[in-house]
């Protein structure tokens, strides 16, 4: 099979590193997007479209990270560009809100199980931070109860102590605790008496480089009801895997009720907003939270996200994507058997981790995905990966046999290990 | 601020354990030890103690408790950092006889293992220095970082995030470095080893000194391919977080 190259994007690469701070900085670039090797990986994309996106020198890819989420429905999906093509024409950034931002309130109400109230700002980190200080207003208690591994974006609170630019006033209202260990939390809400405001968790586990964990059988249910029983607000992380497992929201997917619950990335499409949504009983102090940003009431990326939603709901994306993911990550790991790889896939279908296990370091992995990323199946090789709902049974086809080229190419190079 | 048993622990393990290199890569420094046979013991209360034996044209260092033919003893890592910051002379509680080897051989040894840490933009300019300068400059950096996972406090959380194993650092035909962890705590050894988890290979001793000496942006060089990394990288990211402690403690 004929494999990619990328001197356009290496060309440009290093026009970036002059005036940007590591090039490209961030996940999507090559140092903490992992591009191992780097040689493997486009840098600059020039456009896309639908589950594809082309690079600066013409190369096209199956995009099994959707931009890290957003692209849910697929890269200019008609709809909803076409909503915000008419929001554009009337207004976007203004004064005064437009009653676009209820409409979007109205319709996550109206879709979310557990909420009662939306609030609105850009990034997944905004909604996590507002969480969190909407918790401690509601509560007036400091301390958060979070999961070891977790992430909830970059705000200093979200970072580790010990991490550049951190300091130990920013995370000294941490408790960590280990996923699936309801004894730990337990142990932890008795220990801090009366000084837990909020137990943040993604509705299940999704760390980098390591297998992802489902919410063992009953854990939830315990939470829910420890939390309720200590008046700790218990709010659900829904960035990465909203409108991914259930349009209602993933609490609801794994049979529990949150308290708030956040949402971004696949919200609309692309278009740059967040949403907390959360219960009646939080609205006040959800309010008394001084909280707002420049461009959190602008009117377009309401129109996306309104757009999304309703596609998301006439579609039943979530549902899709499950099946589609189930289809493919099957299949991949039928192919790698046959090759004597033992692919483990962790997680949910949708947004699915997967790695390459015949050994500890993950070489053979990086490997692999290097080599499906130089024939056009675009995955990270540290990451979970992601589903959108223009991902075809054709593209999944090809990508079998992008993904057998690849591993018939690593086997040769590793008799030894195979 | 530099803790001062932190800084000691580094200027001794990482700083003079250079010695062992440079009398062994700069001609002038084994001309200087040529036919002596002494060995140097550094002591403080609380810290590692490492014995330097200067014998049969080589040097050896080894962070140890060993014999010795001269004992230097300081009443504190403070008193150690000002002697190696060349504030206070060192006093033998052993070894008289040796305390013309201390005046002469070892302050010149001294003053070229200063030479070759303290670069100047002209002095990289020949690249004989440059090689020198890159390794002992690496070698201080990779040493210096089980001295922060070890005694730092923030050095410490970061050295528990990682994972048991072996990080290989390495410069195409050049030298290599070996980090070992185990249950949070650090080990550095010289060359690489195999069966390792995490790799760092930067493509030449251009751009290994380029980074170290911070000419170069490291994450530019990721991208550019010049420095590359593998296999287990979450061991690597909280690794850079202690190496990016280590000029705090060197200034």
């Amino acid at each position: 099979m004929k494999t990619y190259s990328y001197p356009r994007s290496q060309e440009i690469f290093r026009r970036a590193s002059k005036v940007i701070p590591s090039g490209i900085y961030g996940h999507l670039g090559p140092s903490q997007g992992c591009f191992i090797p780097v040689q493997a990986y486009p840098f600059f994309a020039e456009r896309a479209k639908g589950a594809y996106f082309w690079d600066v020198d013409g190369n096209r890819f199956i995009d099994y990270m959707c931009a890290y989420g957003p692209n849910v429905l697929g890269y200019n999906d008609p709809d909803v560009d076409e909503a915000v093509s008419k929001q554009m024409a009337i207004g976007n950034c203004t004064t005064l809100p437009t009653t676009k931002m209820i409409e979007l309130a109205e319709l996550l109400v109206d879709t979310v199980a557990s909420a009662d109230w939306a609030f609105f700002a850009k990034n997944g980190g905004d909604v996590t931070s507002f969480a969190l200080m909407t918790a401690r207003a509601a509560t007036n208690r400091p301390k958060v109860i979070l999961f070891q591994g977790g992430y909830h974006g970059v705000a200093p609170w979200a970072q580790k102590l010990g991490y550049p630019g951190i300091t130990a006033a920013d995370t000294e209202n941490n408790i960590y605790v280990h996923w699936n260990n309801y004894e730990e939390i337990e142990a932890a809400v008795r220990d801090n008496p009366g000084q837990i405001a909020c137990l943040m968790a993604t509705p299940y586990h999704h760390p980098i480089f390591e297998d992802n964990q489902l919410p063992a059988e009953g854990f939830w249910a315990k939470v829910r009801k420890l939390c309720t029983d200590n008046g700790i607000v218990l709010a659900i992380d829904d960035v990465r895997c909203g409108f991914r497992l259930d349009n209602r929201g993933s609490d609801y997917y794994y049979g529990f009720k949150a308290d708030l619950i956040c949402f971004c990335k696949a919200l609309a499409n692309g278009w740059n907003v967040s949403a907390l949504c959360g219960t009646d009983s939080l609205k006040e102090a959800a309010s008394a939270v001084m909280y707002t940003g420049s461009y959190w009431l602008s009117s377009a990326p309401f129109a996306a996200a309104i757009a999304t939603v309703a596609k998301l709901r006439e579609l039943d994306g979530a549902k899709l994507m499950l099946a589609q993911g189930k289809k493919l990550t099957e299949g991949l790991q039928e192919i790698g058997r046959a090759y004597g790889f033992d692919l483990r896939i962790s997680g949910e279908p949708s947004m699915w981790f997967m790695r390459i296990a015949n050994d500890d370091n993950l070489l053979l992995h990086q490997e692999w995905i290097a080599e499906c990323v130089l024939r056009g199946a675009f995955f990270t090789n540290h990451h979970n990966l992601f589903i959108n709902c223009a991902i075809s049974d054709e593209d999944i086809k090809q990508t079998f046999v992008i993904a057998e080229d690849a591993f018939r190419t690593v086997k040769e190079r590793h008799p030894e290990i195979l | 601020m530099a803790d001062e048993k932190v800084k000691a622990c580094i200027n001794l393990h990482a700083v003079l354990r250079n010695l062992e290199d440079l009398c062994e890569l700069d001609p002038m420094s084994r001309e200087i030890i040529q036919g002596k046979n002494v060995a140097l013991k550094f002591s403080m209360a609380g810290i590692p103690k490492s014995v330097i034996t200067f014998a049969e044209g080589k040097c050896t260092a080894v962070k140890d408790d060993g014999p010795c033919s001269i004992n230097l003893f300081f009443s504190s890592p403070q008193n150690f950092n000002l002697m190696i910051e060349g504030k206070k002379n060192p006093i033998p509680t052993r070894g008289f006889r040796h305390i013309g080897f201390l005046k002469n051989e070892f302050t010149k040894l001294a003053d070229r293992l200063s030479y070759y840490l303290k670069p100047t933009a002209e002095l990289l300019g020949d690249k004989e220095y440059a090689r020198i300068n890159t390794i002992l400059t690496a070698y201080t950096a990779f040493f210096a970082i089980p001295e922060i996972a070890n005694w730092d406090p923030l050095g410490q959380l970061n050295a528990s995030r990682i994972a048991d194993g072996a990080i290989n650092v390495e410069v195409v035909d050049g030298p290599a470095i070996c980090i070992t962890a185990k249950g949070g705590r650090l080990e550095t050894s010289k060359g690489k080893i195999a069966n390792a988890r995490a790799f760092m290979v930067f493509d030449s001793i251009d751009t290994a000194s380029g980074i170290l000496n911070g000419t170069l942006d490291s994450y530019s060089c990721i991208g550019e391919g010049r420095l590359s990394i593998s296999g287990f990288v979450p061991m690597i990211d909280n690794l850079n977080k202690i190496l990016a402690q280590v000029p705090g403690y060197l200034m």
